[in-house]
Parts: C-alpha cells; structure tokens; sequence
C-alpha cells in the first residue's frame, strides 16, 4: 500500500489539484449565477465542514486554500452563455449550487436538530442530575430512617431479650425451685412408701406366722420358698412350692399357712400392693 | 410352593408361643415382694372326720369317732365337732371344698363301711387345695372295727406328719384297787387310746415295772406275789409266763435290750442295789455298777450298748450312764434340778426323759446333744414317763387328781391330755413298740 501510495503520490497529487481547481472554478461561476447568497460566515463553516471530509494530505496542502477560493461567488457572474453549451453549463452549475444549498440547508437542520438534541440532552442530564440528587436525598433519608428505625427495633429487641432473659432466669429458678420441692416430696414420698412397704411386709409376714402350724419336723435349717399370687382382694389365686428341704408334712403346712391366711392383709397404701409374693419359710429353733 | 413359607410361619409361630410360655413359667423366679417366715404356731392342725357311711347313728364301732379321737389324742391334731359340719360327704365326689374351707379345716376325712363290714374305704383331702392325699379300702374281717379306724388314723397321722401313727400300740399299767386286806392289783393291756383294758396279770400283792420286750409280744413285770419280789417275763397271747429272777433281796426294774436276747434289772443280793444284765436264754448275769449307792432303773439306747440309770451316788436322785464295754466309766448326765430319775430313751435315742423336780415332780426331756432339759408337764406327781414308739407323744402316771390316772405329753410339750377311760389308781404306764405284722 505504502509502495503504491510512494510511485502515484505526485500524478495523484497533481490531478487533485486540478480537480479542485475546476470545481473551485465552476463553484464560483455557479454560486455567482444563483441570487442571494447565504450568510458569508455559514459558508466558510460549509468549506470547514468539507475540508474536514478531505483526505489528509489533501488538507495539509493546497486544500488549505480552497475556503478562500469559494469566496469567489462574491465576484459577479460569468457572462450569460449564449450559446446551449454554455448554458448546460449554467444549468449544471445551477443543478450543483442547488444542490449544495439543499445539502447545507439539511446540514443546518442538521446541526439545529444536533444542538437540540445536545440542549435537550443537557437539560435532560441536569434533570437527571437533579432527580439523582432527590434520589440521592431521599435514599439517604431513607437510609437514615431505616438505620433509626432499625436501631429502634434493635434497641427494642434488645430490651425484649433482657425481659425475655429476666422472665427466663425467673422461670429456670422457679423451675429448679419446683424441681428440688418435687425431688424433696418424691423423696419424702418414696420414703413413705417404702415406710407402707415394710408396713406392708410386716403385716403379711404376721398373717402367714399366724396361720402356719409348724409340724415338729419343721426345724432350723429347713429353707422352703413358695411363690404366691394373689388378686387386688388379697385372696390367694395360687400358691406354688420352690426349693425345699422339709417333709411332706412341712411342704403341706407352709402351702396351708398361705391359704388360710387368705384373704392376705391389703396395704395402707394401694399402691404397695404387690400381686406376686415370694415367701421363704426359714425357722428359727 | 406356598406350603413350605406356611409351614414355616407356623413354626415361627409355634416358637413364639413356646417362648412365651417359657417366660410364663418363668415367671415366678421374679416375684415381686420377699417375705420371710421364721416362726409359726404350735396349734393343733384342723382337721374334720366326717361320720363314715354305711353306719347307723350310734350302733357299732364309730369309725369316725375313733379316727378323730385317735387324732386328738395325738395332740397334733384338733378334729372338728361333728355338730359343726354343715355337710356329711361319705366320699371325694361330693366334698364341697368351699364347705370346709368356711369351716376352718385344712384337712378333710371322708369313707363309708362296707355294707357287711367287710371292708372300709376312706380318703384324705388337703381342704386347701382340694387334693385327695390318700384313698384306701382296708378289709376289715377279722379285725374289729376299733382296730381298722386305728390303722386309719395311723395312715392319716403318717401321711399329714410325716411320722408313723402309734394308734395301732397298746399300752400297759398296773392298776390298784380297793382296800388291803382285799386290795388288788391288775397287770392291765389297752389299745393306746385307753379302750380295750384287758387285765394280764392280777395279785393281791404289788405288780410293779411292766416292760415290753421289743417284738411286742411279751411284758416284764415284777411281782411280789409270795411277798419276796421276782421278775417274771409273760407272753401277752398264749399267758404263759416265766420266771426270770427272783434272787435274794430285791428284783425290780426290769427292761428289755432292743435286741430282746438280754434284760437289764435292779438287784440288791451284793448288799446294795445295783444294775445287772441278765442273758436271758441262759441265765448269765452281769453286774454293771458296783456303787455303794442305789443304782436302778436301766434304760438300753437303742444300739443297745449303753444304760441309762437312776443313781443317788451324788446324794441325790440323778441320771447316769454307762458303757457295758466298760461298766467303770459311768458318766454323770443330769446336773440341774435337785432329783432326776427314771430315764427312758426316745426311740431314735436323741432325747431322755425323766421325773424331774421343778416345783413339783414333772415329766422332763433332755435333749442328749445340747444336754438341755426342759421340763414338760405341769403336774406335782407326775411319774413314770414312757415314749410312744413314734417318739411323738410320752404317756406317764400322774397323781394330781387323787389316785394316780394315766396322762400323755408331746414331746415337743405343745399338749397335755389326761386319759379319762382310766379307772382306779393307775401307775407305771408302758408304751408298747410297733406291732410286729
């Protein structure tokens, strides 16, 4: 590229200048030839414009000149053309300059529709700028009331959960408290029961001694075991013989001790009654 | 297909139940509440003999009455008043336990007399638990009925107790009679219940000391028939008697050694009296103790091997044994109460009793292994103890009443009873052994 560029840089160069050297020249012809002309100021902006659309070596040479070159329509007309080839000409000028002033009218509306755009994307920011700010305001209160309010509750919470701690230390003790007088009770109770159960024990034992007619051949070290049910009344439901050393005699009375010592004595407390008994018949000489 | 997983879900199931049961019945090893008993009553057992059927109101022997007398005298045994029973079974079928359970009785007698007395069933029921503990039918020809109702309670006794009856033993004494010059003095067998006397020997003069020999056949006595004393041994069946010693002085004390071959008596022909063993098929006499003081009333252990005796060689009345192996070593027995006499082994030979004075003249047992002494009766003439052949019950005289009457203790104390069929001045009452059958 850069080599094409280097071999036809001065033919380019030269048929460019020629180029714009005509239109400069036909520009001005045709520009002369149209009526009022638009404001002087406008129209340098115009060649500003164009220049800007050139290739670069093109501005940075003798394109730099071509603006004052335009300033040619101020100069008067060309002589009408009498001749039809003279005026094609005019009428093609006449066609381009019309054509330019359409295009810098469309560049105008350009530009106002630009500048509108750019004023009302101004106002649009400043607006937006100013609702940012609201926004940012009203967050910031927001923020600021979230953070109150959230403190509040914290606090709020806070107190409730001290309350809540107090309340549950108070239960806890009251709790234990409750917990030890039960324990206490149970404990008394249990010592109670156990009190009912020797009592109990006791008066069973008495009923069977009473009712046991120990034959002569029951003597010490005689070890008998009966195991006994009885029903809610005390009356003996069966009596089966375990382990036992004595006679006939002794196995007869100490099964006969039981059941006539039915209905068995029923304990001070209900609760003590037990159903199932296990009796060992040990005498003491 | 189907048959094998059915079978086997059965088996499961069966297992299970088998488990369950098994648990069941071992459930009486967790019973809940242990009691332990140490101690009982001495009571009599309750016992009720209803009238035995096939029997008219008050015609022949009362079976029933005799068994529940026999019972009572027993003095284990309290039999219910027959006005009291509410319901007269004659047999196990038509016992209403519930009756005598109501009624007190642990143990329950029912039977009926064959109609021409030839036999006699009986059975025994535990009122408790309802089950029969015998059932038996005894001819009864032959035997009188008194005898048969004997051998019933002899069964019952054993079977409740644990120890064989002695309702079917006899008992010997001496009874004294009217006034001298017309005094009479009768050797006398009973049933043990006191009915039945029937005089064996009779005199003008004194019968003293009837022994029985072991087999029960024959009684020792001493009499002074002819005014000198002698030692005669009688056949109780046949009458026949023989003399056995009638040596210079005294003869008394006679008593048979278990085996029945020897019998150790009281002689006074050395000077003094003393204990001597005669060998009765030949006449050989030994002298046992050789003491200056009175040594009399022999008693045999039941190994026959040593004699317990009555010596005042301490300067009072007290029990002393010796070893016939070595008749030197005699051994004093007796030490509290100032006056024990008139030994007489039990017959597993563990216990002697005695007359001993404690606050009178009382039946005493001395247990032989601990050496204790306990005193039995109550009386203040009490003599002449003699054990049941059961060791149960010891029959002895005793003078509280006037004339000498006959009484029997249990051995363990627990009952008195004084027989009523007694008649006279009775003494010296001798237990007869088991009846050889």
């Amino acid at each position: 590229m850069t080599g094409f560029a280097r071999e036809h840089l001065r033919p380019l160069l030269g048929s460019a200048g020629l180029h714009l050297l005509l239109i400069a020249v036909i520009g001005g012809m045709a520009l002369r030839w149209t009526g009022p002309q638009p404001p002087v100021q406008l129209a340098i902006e115009g060649v500003v414009v164009d220049a800007r659309d050139l290739p670069k070596s093109v501005r940075s040479g003798r394109a730099l000149e071509e603006p004052r070159l335009e300033r040619a329509p101020e100069a008067p007309p060309a002589a009408p053309v009498a001749d039809s080839k003279a005026r094609a000409r005019a009428a093609a000028e006449a066609a381009a300059r019309a054509e330019a002033e359409r295009e810098r009218a469309r560049e105008l509306e350009a530009r106002k529709e630009a500048a509108a755009l750019e004023r009302r994307k101004e106002e649009q920011a400043a607006a937006e700028r100013k609702k940012q700010a609201a926004d940012e305001a009203r967050r910031q209160a927001e923020v600021e009331a979230e953070r109150k309010k959230a403190a509040a509750v914290e606090a709020q919470r806070q107190k409730e959960a001290e309350a809540r701690a107090a309340q549950d230390a108070k239960a806890r003790a009251a709790r234990e408290a409750d917990l030890k007088r039960r324990l206490a009770a149970e404990e008394e109770e249990g010592a109670a029961r156990s009190g009912v159960k020797d009592e109990y024990r006791a008066l069973l034992v008495q009923a069977i001694e009473r009712n046991w007619i120990r034959p002569p051949s029951a003597r010490a070290g005689l070890t008998c075991t009966l195991y006994v049910n009885q029903a809610m009344g005390g009356t003996v439901v069966d009596v089966k013989l375990g382990p036992c050393n004595g006679d006939e005699a002794v196995r007869e009375s100490i099964v006969n001790a039981v059941y006539r010592a039915s209905p068995l004595p029923a304990p001070s407390d209900p609760r003590a009654f037990e159903r199932r008994l296990e009796i060992v018949f040990r005498p003491t000489e | 297909m189907q048959i094998p997983g059915v079978t086997g879900r059965r088996v499961l199931a069966q297992l299970l139940v088998l488990v369950a049961s098994l648990a069941a019945m071992a459930a009486p090893a967790r019973a809940q509440l242990r009691l332990d008993i140490t101690e009982g009553v001495q009571d009599a057992v309750p016992v009720a003999v209803v009238p035995f059927g096939g029997q008219a109101e008050g015609g022949s022997t009362d079976v029933a009455a005799v068994v529940a007398g026999d019972l009572r005298l027993s003095g284990r045994f309290a039999p219910l008043d027959r006005q009291d029973m509410v319901t007269r079974p004659t047999s196990g079928g038509e016992i209403r336990f519930e009756d005598w359970r109501l009624l007190k009785s642990d143990y329950l007698v029912v039977g009926s007399v064959d109609g021409g007395g030839t036999a006699v069933a009986f059975e025994l029921f535990n009122v408790q638990t309802g089950q029969q503990l015998l059932a038996e039918r005894i001819p009864a020809s032959g035997h009188d009925l008194r005898s048969v109702a004997h051998h019933i309670s002899d069964l019952v006794f054993e079977r409740l107790t644990g120890i064989p009856g002695a309702f079917s033993t006899r008992i010997a004494y001496v009874t004294v009679e009217g006034k001298a010059p017309a005094r009479r003095h009768r050797l006398v067998v009973a049933d043990a219940d006191g009915f039945n006397p029937r005089t064996v020997a009779e005199s003008g003069d004194p019968l003293m000391s009837p022994a029985w020999s072991p087999d029960g056949q024959s009684l020792a006595y001493v009499s002074f028939e002819g005014r000198s004393s002698a030692i005669f041994v009688q056949r109780l069946a046949t009458g026949e008697r023989r003399r056995v010693s009638a040596r210079a002085g005294i003869n008394g004390a006679p008593a048979f050694s278990p085996d029945g071959t020897r019998l150790a008596l009281t002689l006074s022909r050395d000077g003094n009296l003393d204990i001597y063993v005669l060998e009765l098929s030949t006449q050989a006499l030994t002298r046992i103790t050789t003491d200056d003081a009175i040594d009399t009333e022999a008693a045999w252990t039941p190994d026959g091997k040593t004699l317990y005796f009555t010596s005042d060689r301490a300067g009072s009345a007290q029990v002393y044994r010796v070893n016939l192996a070595e008749p030197a070593g005699v051994q004093r027995v007796t030490y509290t109460n100032g006056y024990n006499a008139r030994p007489r082994l039990s017959p597993d030979g563990t216990a002697l009793a005695m007359v001993t004075l404690d606050r009178g003249y009382r039946i005493g047992l001395m247990d032989l292994k601990t050496r204790n002494l306990r005193v039995l009766t109550t009386g203040s003439q009490d003599e002449s103890p003699s054990f049941a052949p059961n060791g149960a019950v010891i029959i002895y005289a005793s003078e509280d009443r006037g004339p000498g009457s006959l009484a029997m203790v249990s051995s363990d104390g627990r009952y008195q009873e004084r027989l009523s069929s007694s008649r006279g001045d009775v003494r010296e009452p001798a237990w007869s052994p088991y009846p050889t059958r």
